[in-house]
């Protein structure tokens, strides 16, 4: 059992960390405040080959493993999370149409999507309580040679910026099993991208509503089989999950060592506080709670690498994370005290990026449900 | 719920009444311009709000200590900037209420009857938690006092027209060489420094003061040389009620928001599965205990017994949870949450765990009272840390 | 078409390493290992040569058994092939053994028409290796390079000198030591990492360099090496005048033998 990063892994890593300095470093105050889309950054990406990391060398990727995937995401998450979000939701479209995607589809989206020339997203939620379901809900109706899309898609990454959308929709409104992927053409007609709404934190990386007005897609735009969308949307929900949590230890990590240093030059009571107890609780904790969390969340990578199941295991870190998250910025803001408040400081928008990447986002039952059917 | 008589609930009813109409429609804007809400001083000075604290017999409606939690409450259920400006107005003048005299009394509460805000200035760059660090000198020039120095993270100081300062009259003597003073604006040599943009309650205006020279007569002295410190604790111990009451509006706020959002989500029959039905279970516990903490402390003070540790109590559960209940809203509340106003209600939760006193600062004053044997009868208020 | 050699150094990181309080000693336990600083420059220089004029990049090192985490990030970053010389006397070497080894190899593997090593190391910054390179393999040597060009078989050097920038022209094989502000070296995307494994390595025996005892015996040893830690003295001079606390501080530092 090995626990450290291959060799390769650690230079990938480095890689991450160097990129991340160069390119990440300048911008991320910035982008909180313009939240403009940095496509320079994103082009860097294409360029360093991140937006191909998990892709196959055929179609331009790196062939790289899932682990080293989620050390880049947490790599670059300890600069900017915003920008580790943008590239989340590329690969989530780039591996979902490379993944169930036609050769026709494949050829005309996967390269452009590794090079940074297309941007992609992936259209999952809804307003309703779970996809299919509700007034508003993306309903694919058949036409002859193809279908008919109206509804619309809630909070969709990379909205408006995107040319290419994976999007689910239910074939038939009355069975939610009927889920089915599409891959949509931005410029369709009928499909309009809503306002962009104001984030929390990790600003810069667009979410927007969707709207299908009548949107006529071809037979051959569906992605995988028909009504297998629920396959696909567990699977890359699964994995973007493990993705969410390196983000969320990357923020944890860059603010726990804020913090530490803060805490080794702020005298109170003639000494640092980094040796008051309080103050090495709060880091402590927050530290470890880090540890832990890359543990697990590293070792359900690779789970992932190696082909074996990996649900419960990628619901288990979600759901820690869920739990501690954001008790991870609570405290070390607090061993910042009134400055740990200050947006002159990093650690106010690591406080409000932390809280986007541990959303539960799910439906009623929550990833306790899939961890206790799997342990019974 | 704890018991209220008709009065206190009248009370609150006209105090949520003055939130529904002037803060909740308003909160929004002001914390996504992170601009200072003036109206509201307007709104504030005809409701007399501020006076809550002062006694009748000076203008002022004389609450009790329960009744201006409850108070309080409301303004954080609105906002917790808008809420903060309110409640920094009303602790801005506990310092007086306590130790002021007579004259000194009439003359900073008619300020505030005639719709002044008022600010308590104890922090300075190097004066956080080691707030007997104080480093603003004072110092004695025939009528008057000279005062030089900066605080900082000072909540209204750039709307007040009264102050509260702390300042070194001694430094030979450490903790025994502060003095507590009554500082008006526009006296010469005090301005206004620069302004912090913050996590969270943006709308409250949170400055440094400059204090270069400034003359003011010896008249402006609270209490005598050397009780500063102890006029700051007593006067913390009160305003710390005020904002744990802030910290459970907050909390209630979020929680209210949650549960109805869900009700909309799983409309009918989808009703929230159990998991998070015992997760809200879980929020309302929190937000109750919080309360009744409070409720109890405030209690405690209207009877006349030392408070301090009940103070530090409320002060820390209530802050605590309102962090918690926030964070779990805008968890359970997913997506939604994070792009909507109860994102704002857990920026505006951090800070109660950090001003008034970290809530690490408060477990050490309820450390030391429960590690040290109880007090004689009529021993008065303890120290706080 | 310039046949490049570049010489690196695989050292520890100085950002990892703690000082221990109590005898100032240094724990290097969580160290880890770096490409020397402007090593990496000298990497990055030779690669940016070859991308130009074309020709080989190799790298050659010296050091413990530690330098074979150094390979694959060292063939991340351009060179063709990495020689690696692992033995105990590294752990002690100073500049005049180090220049033996690395001397010897070369006559092994060269010819070469440009070697390029970092003006000094990130720990002990001797600035020793590239003129001893020279001495010892007959070539000349060009130290504090700013910037390189390469024309033909011409070497055009500019050194940054303390008081002067220099430019220096050399004809046929030489070595040159390079400075950090020669180039930026860039980041290795994915591709070249994972490209990496598959770029050869060779060891090279020290067995194998015809090299004397004497040749490895260090004559300059370190005894220990201890950390630095400020002390704050706090002092406060609060005379009435700036003048008067002027007089106060020079008698203070005059005090303290400070001249």
């Amino acid at each position: 059992m090995n626990f450290q990063l291959t060799e390769e892994q650690q230079l990938i890593e480095q890689s991450a960390h160097d990129f991340a300095k160069e390119y990440l470093d300048p911008i991320t105050g910035q982008l909180d405040h313009t939240v403009e889309f940095p496509m320079a950054v994103v082009k860097e990406l294409a360029n360093h080959d991140f937006l191909g990391l998990h892709l196959p060398i055929e179609v331009g990727g790196a062939g790289a493993g899932f682990v080293s995937y989620v050390a880049v995401i947490e790599g670059l998450s300890r600069s900017c999370a915003a920008v580790a979000s943008i590239m989340n939701n590329q690969a989530m479209a780039s591996y979902a149409i490379q993944h169930w995607g036609s050769e026709v589809q494949k050829k005309q989206y996967v390269q452009a999507l590794v090079k940074g020339e297309t941007i992609g997203a992936f259209a999952i939620y809804e307003h309703g309580p779970t996809p299919g379901i509700g007034p508003d809900a993306l309903v694919a109706t058949k036409s002859d040679g193809g279908y008919a899309l109206k509804g619309t898609k809630a909070y969709v990454r990379n909205a408006g910026v995107a040319a290419v959308y994976v999007v689910f929709a239910v074939t038939d409104p009355a069975d939610p099993k009927s889920l089915t992927a599409f891959v949509v053409d931005a410029g369709v007609k009928g499909l309009r991208v809503g306002e962009a709404l104001t984030t929390m934190g990790l600003k810069g990386c667009p979410v927007a509503d969707v709207i299908f007005d009548n949107v006529t897609v071809p037979d051959t735009a569906v992605l995988g089989a028909v009504k297998s969308g629920g396959d696909v949307a567990a699977r890359v929900l699964a994995l973007a999950s493990v993705a969410e949590a390196a983000q969320t230890v990357g923020i944890g990590q860059a603010a726990v060592e804020h913090a530490a240093v803060y805490a080794k030059q702020r005298v109170q009571f003639g000494k640092p506080v980094a040796t008051l107890q309080p103050v090495q609780t709060l880091l402590a904790e927050a530290a470890t709670d880090c540890y832990l969390a890359r543990l697990g969340l590293r070792s359900t990578a690779q789970l992932v690498e190696d082909g074996k199941p990996f649900e419960t295991e990628a619901a288990m870190v979600k759901s820690f994370l869920a739990r501690l998250g954001s008790k991870i910025l609570i405290d070390t803001c607090q061993v910042e005290g009134g400055m740990g408040y200050s947006e002159t400081m990093p650690l106010p928008r690591l406080f409000r990026d932390i809280a986007g990447t541990t959303l539960l986002d799910a439906p009623a039952d929550f990833p306790d449900y899939a961890i206790a059917a799997s342990i019974a | 719920m704890s018991i209220l008589t008709t009065e206190q609930q009248e009370i609150k009813q006209a105090a949520r009444e003055f939130v529904a109409k002037h803060i909740i429609p308003n909160a929004a804007e002001y914390d996504r311009k992170g601009d200072f809400h003036s109206f509201l001083l307007e709104a504030a000075k005809e409701s007399k709000i501020f006076t809550m604290a002062i006694p009748k017999k000076y203008g002022g409606l004389g609450y009790d200590a329960l009744t201006q939690v409850v108070v309080a409450e409301e303004w954080g259920y609105g906002c917790g900037g808008m809420g903060t400006t309110l409640a920094a107005g009303v602790l801005g003048m506990d310092s007086v209420l306590l130790v002021g005299n007579d004259e000194q009394k009439q003359r900073y509460f008619e300020a505030i009857v005639n719709g002044g805000l008022s600010a308590f200035a104890l922090t300075e760059p190097g004066a956080g938690s080691d707030a007997a660090a104080v480093r603003t000198t004072a110092v004695r020039s025939g009528d008057d006092y000279v005062l030089n120095g900066t605080k900082c993270f000072i909540t209204n100081g750039g709307y007040a027209s009264v102050y509260v300062i702390l300042a070194k009259t001694d430094p030979s003597k450490g903790v025994k060489g502060i003095s507590a003073f009554i500082v008006e604006k526009g006296r010469a040599g005090f301005t206004v420094g620069a302004t912090d943009h913050k996590l969270g309650i943006r709308s409250s205006n949170t400055v440094e003061l400059l204090l270069k020279d400034v003359h003011i007569p010896a008249s402006n002295l609270l209490g005598k040389e050397g009780d500063g410190m102890k006029i700051a604790m007593m006067t913390l111990d009160l305003g710390r009620q005020l904002i744990a009451a802030l910290a459970v509006g907050i909390a209630q706020r979020a929680l209210d928001e949650c549960v109805k959002y869900l009700q909309q989500r799983f409309p009918g029959k989808m009703q929230p599965g159990q998991t998070l039905q015992f997760k809200l279970a879980d929020m309302q516990i929190q937000v109750q205990a919080a309360r009744e903490t409070l409720h109890h402390t405030a209690r405690v003070r209207d009877s006349g017994a030392p408070f301090s540790k009940e103070s530090a109590m409320a002060k820390a559960v209530c802050g605590d949870v309102a962090m918690a209940v926030t964070s779990q809203a805008v968890s359970l509340m997913g997506s939604y949450g994070y792009t909507s106003a109860i994102a704002k209600a857990m920026r505006d939760a951090k800070i109660m765990q950090v001003y008034e006193g970290t809530n690490q600062i408060q477990r050490l004053v309820i450390a030391r009272a429960v590690l040290s044997p109880a007090p004689a009868a009529g021993a008065g208020q303890k120290k706080a840390a | 078409m310039p046949k490049c050699l570049v010489c690196y150094k695989w050292t520890l990181d100085e950002k990892d390493i703690k000082i221990k309080p109590g005898d100032l000693s240094l724990d290097t336990s969580r160290a880890k290992g770096k490409i020397s600083d402007f090593d990496r420059n000298a990497i990055e220089e030779a690669t940016l040569i070859q991308e130009q004029h074309g020709g080989a990049v190799h790298a050659l090192t010296y050091g413990t058994s530690a330098v074979k985490q150094s390979l694959k990030d060292v063939l991340s970053r351009g060179p063709e092939t990495v020689y690696w010389i692992v033995d105990n006397s590294a752990e002690t070497a100073d500049a005049c053994v180090t220049a033996n080894v690395l001397a010897a190899a070369i006559r092994k593997l060269g010819p070469y028409d440009l070697i390029i090593c970092g003006e000094g190391s990130s720990d002990l910054f001797n600035q020793q290796t590239a003129a001893r390179l020279g001495a010892l393999l007959g070539l000349p040597c060009v130290t504090y390079v700013e910037k390189l060009s390469v024309d033909g078989d011409t070497v055009k050097a500019t050194r940054k000198l303390a008081d002067c920038t220099e430019v220096a022209t050399v004809k046929g094989p030489v070595v040159v030591s390079v400075l950090g502000t020669i180039n930026k070296p860039r980041i290795p995307s994915l591709k070249q990492v994972l490209g990496a494994a598959k770029k050869p390595n060779k060891e090279i025996k020290i067995a194998d360099l015809g090299l004397n005892a004497e040749a490895l015996q260090s004559k300059a040893v370190h005894k220990s090496v201890k950390g630095f830690v400020a002390k704050r003295k706090n002092i406060v001079y609060k005379e009435p005048n700036a003048a008067a606390n002027v007089g106060k501080l020079t008698s203070s530092l005059a005090a303290e033998g400070v001249r």
